[in-house]
């Protein structure tokens, strides 16, 4: 449905999105990984029609996606990075605005408003002044802004920032249950916990340049070790570290210890020189990598630290 | 650190990183105290005011008059008229042609004399002038009474001489006449000296040196003449109007006011437009800085990505501007009317139409402001500067004649002349529509090169990016 190809972004001497190609099927969940500063809203926002790439081409449809193609546009939903509502207008007052940009008006309208409302529980506060809504009632209301005219390609621009765990699950299930109902997303974030549930495919993006793209489990494939074990970094790990660096990738961060052993280490070896050192067993976690693995791998950075 | 002080110094560093605004808070102080002292001719020969557009219909016949004409065109306050301004070909204007003239849109001058063919009685001492006047503006009218009647004044001798020499002429029959100046002319000259024939030459033409009554005195011919003056006196303004007064006597002037005459309250009326077109440009160039607001907000964003074009945006801020112009400029004149009782509800509907074009122009000059800063703060310091420049010019503070000549061209590029204009053609001049029909679309005219440069620069601009 949407095809990038070779897309380059610069601001000034910036180059923000360096040769980006990507392909976008319909029904897809899919995940832009990245930590600030990748060139994700970037991206976002040559999709969504607001800049114009220096080079590349965007199609949606095999349409090209200019900045001036509105049929194209009524396909689209951009859920910005920032909230970006008249704080002044009550939340219904706002929602009516978006949606008569996309030319709905009476009954048909009021239901959408309704629904959506209701899909992120703000029915109750409908008539209040956004200015006066908490952060993360703020950013529900931000989301279902896009969603009014049901686009069928939805960009959702780390849409859960600031919000508490009980409503970004409520926005998961929302989301979730619009991809199956056929809509098309694409969801930037900076956490991998979201990328991992939510996405069926994810790119991972750094430094304006995409470096990996598949499912979450072709990423975890590409690493070269499918088991890693953490343990804290304190003086009585000290030795152990240092005997285990022939054997694989370590890692210290956050005062965590991971060890990435080599293809063919046995674990039974690990676990060997633990007992000889006296280290109790609970210390160690074992665990599949995670896409912050992928991450450290492509990069030699923590998404964290990044 | 004291929390105000460092709260002071927060804004001092949101001050320095905003180029815009420190250059503004030093060039616009600068420039506006020069461009001041320039529009107003500050220390310049050309000060006061010029070019006032002044018809002058000469239907007397009297050779004096001549005179009369070329002193009036040495004022630098007058410019001259004395050709019909459209008329096909040329001709010198009629009496009958100056009221229409004057009524007319767009008239080419609002002040005439007309030297009537009885300007000197022939059955007694005096002089006899028409004065035609629009008095749109109670300062300029009063500037041109006053040099008119020193410039006329000063010819008032020359003028009775040929009274006199006219009725002389009359009586004696021109060889006695002519043989009576030879005479006096050589009596003078064996008496007290001087050339026989030059004297007679000047006698001819009437100049008896009365002249002298309106020349400079020199102290003791001051003296002499108010010989019991209190020293505290001022006796230079006692000599001015006692000369004045005597001449007032003498010279009877008709005035004819052609437009509002019937106007209930001239003052307020004249000067509400040139109040309403500030308070409308402030107004309305603050909602246009509201563009800031949305861009800070990042909803263009959200409007951006929906099938919304940045013209939309801008349209759709320019309607709002002109509603809001529009209903901040009747609740003005409404008030006006309440208040200094101008007549408004009497011309509401070409009132409104009139404010409807001059909101027009004030918000796409708005827009344009806002199309080139890169800040609300620049946006806002730009907009003062640009709207006193503008007012001055254009005419809403003193009448456009009181600045260099020069200038007046420019005025007539502004909207506040032209919007102006507007207000007085139908609050002052109670034009029809058709009459105000060129004012209108001169206000259009601006509205769509302001704007269309304001989105032309929107678009290149960062306001969207
Ligand atoms: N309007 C702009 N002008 C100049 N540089 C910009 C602009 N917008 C973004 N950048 C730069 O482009 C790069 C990518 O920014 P972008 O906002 O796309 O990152 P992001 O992945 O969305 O980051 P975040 O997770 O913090 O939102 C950054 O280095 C940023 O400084
Ligand atoms: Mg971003």
């Amino acid at each position: 449905m949407l095809q990038l190809h070779s897309v380059t972004k610069r601001y000034g001497s910036l180059t923000a999105l360096d040769g980006i190609s990507l392909d976008v099927a319909r029904g897809e969940f899919f995940g832009l990984l990245g930590p600030n500063g990748a060139g994700k809203s970037t991206l976002m926002s040559l999709i969504a029609g607001l800049r114009a790439p220096e080079a590349g081409t965007l199609t949606l449809d095999g349409l090209p996606l200019t900045s001036a193609r509105s049929t194209a546009r009524l396909a689209l939903g951009l859920v910005p990075q920032h909230i970006a509502l008249y704080p002044d207008l009550t939340a219904v007052e706002n929602l009516r605005i978006f949606g008569e940009l996309y030319g709905l008006r009476g009954a048909d309208l009021h239901g959408r408003i309704d629904a959506a409302l209701e899909a992120v529980q703000l029915a109750d506060r409908a008539r209040d002044q956004v200015k006066n809504f908490s952060g993360g009632m703020q950013r529900r209301l931000n989301l279902v802004a896009a969603l009014l005219h049901r686009p069928k390609l939805l960009l959702c621009d780390e849409p859960t920032v600031g919000i508490d765990p009980q409503s970004r699950n409520a926005i998961f299930e929302y989301l979730e249950r619009l991809n199956r109902e056929g809509l098309t997303i694409i969801y930037s974030t900076h956490y991998m916990e979201e990328a991992t549930r939510l996405c069926s495919r994810i790119g991972v993006i750094d430094h304006g340049k995409l470096l990996a793209l598949g499912t979450l489990d072709e990423l975890l494939t590409r690493l070269p070790f499918d088991e890693e074990i953490l343990f804290p970094a304190t003086p009585a790990t000290t030795p152990l570290a240092a005997q285990l660096q022939p054997h694989g990738d370590l890692a210290t961060s956050g005062g965590i210890v991971r060890f990435r052993p080599r293809p063919g280490y046995k674990l039974s070896a690990f676990y060997a020189l633990t007992e000889a050192q006296a280290l109790p067993p609970h210390l160690f976690t074992q665990q599949r990598p995670t896409l912050e693995a992928v991450f450290l791998h492509l990069t030699g950075r923590s998404l964290r630290d990044a | 650190m004291h929390p105000i002080l460092a709260l002071l110094r927060k804004d001092f560093l949101h001050f320095r990183r905003n180029k815009a605004a420190v250059s503004l808070t030093f060039a616009v102080p600068f420039a506006m105290i020069w461009l001041f002292g320039w529009i107003f001719g500050v220390n310049r020969k050309d000060s006061g005011p010029s070019g006032i557009p002044l018809a002058v219909v000469d239907a007397s016949g009297h050779a004096a008059t001549a005179k009369l004409i070329t002193a009036l065109r040495a004022e630098k306050t007058f410019r001259i008229i004395t050709e019909h301004p459209s008329a096909l070909p040329k001709r010198p204007l009629a009496e009958a042609d100056l009221r229409p003239l004057m009524e007319a849109p767009g008239a080419p001058f609002r002040f005439a004399v007309v030297l009537p063919a009885d300007l000197v009685s022939h059955t007694r001492l005096g002089l006899h002038l028409i004065f035609l006047s629009n008095p749109r503006n109670e300062i300029e009218t009063q500037t041109v009474n006053g040099i008119l009647q020193k410039t006329i004044f000063s010819h008032v001798p020359e003028l009775l001489g040929q009274s006199l020499q006219a009725n002389a002429k009359r009586f004696l029959g021109e060889d006695t006449l002519r043989q009576f100046h030879r005479g006096i002319a050589r009596t003078v000259a064996s008496t007290f000296g001087g050339d026989a024939d030059a004297l007679e030459r000047s006698m001819a033409a009437a100049d008896f040196g009365f002249g002298a009554f309106t020349q400079p005195r020199d102290e003791s011919l001051r003296r002499l003449d108010s010989p019991a003056a209190d020293p505290n006196q001022k006796p230079e303004i006692k000599k001015k109007t006692s000369t004045a007064d005597l001449f007032s006597q003498i010279v009877k002037f008709d005035t004819d006011q052609v437009v509002g005459a019937k106007v209930r309250s001239p003052m307020a009326t004249s000067l509400v437009g040139g109040w309403a077109i500030q308070f409308l440009l402030f107004a309305v160039s603050a909602s246009a800085a509201s563009l800031f607001r949305e861009r800070d907000a990042g909803i263009f964003q959200r409007l951006l990505a929906a099938p919304v074009t940045r013209a939309h945006i801008l349209w759709s801020k320019f309607l709002y501007g002109v509603g809001l112009g529009l209903v901040q400029l009747v609740v003005l004149f409404v008030a006006s009317s309440w208040l200094y009782g101008v007549e408004v509800l009497p011309h509401l509907p070409l009132l409104a139409l009139v404010c409807v074009f001059a909101a027009a122009a004030c918000t796409s000059f708005g827009m344009l402001i806002a199309s080139i800063s890169t800040s609300p703060e620049a946006a806002s310091g730009l907009a003062t500067f640009l709207i006193m420049f503008m007012s001055a010019i254009g005419g809403a503070w003193f009448p456009i004649t009181f600045m260099p000549e020069f200038i007046q061209y420019f005025s007539k590029l502004t909207l506040v002349y032209w919007s102006m204009e507007g207000f007085s053609a139908v609050l002052w001049a109670r034009q029809s529509l058709g009459q105000i029909f060129p004012i209108l679309g001169l206000l259009g005219g601006i509205t769509v090169v302001v704007m269309g440069t304001a989105i032309w620069r929107f678009n290149r601009g960062r306001i969207f990016g």
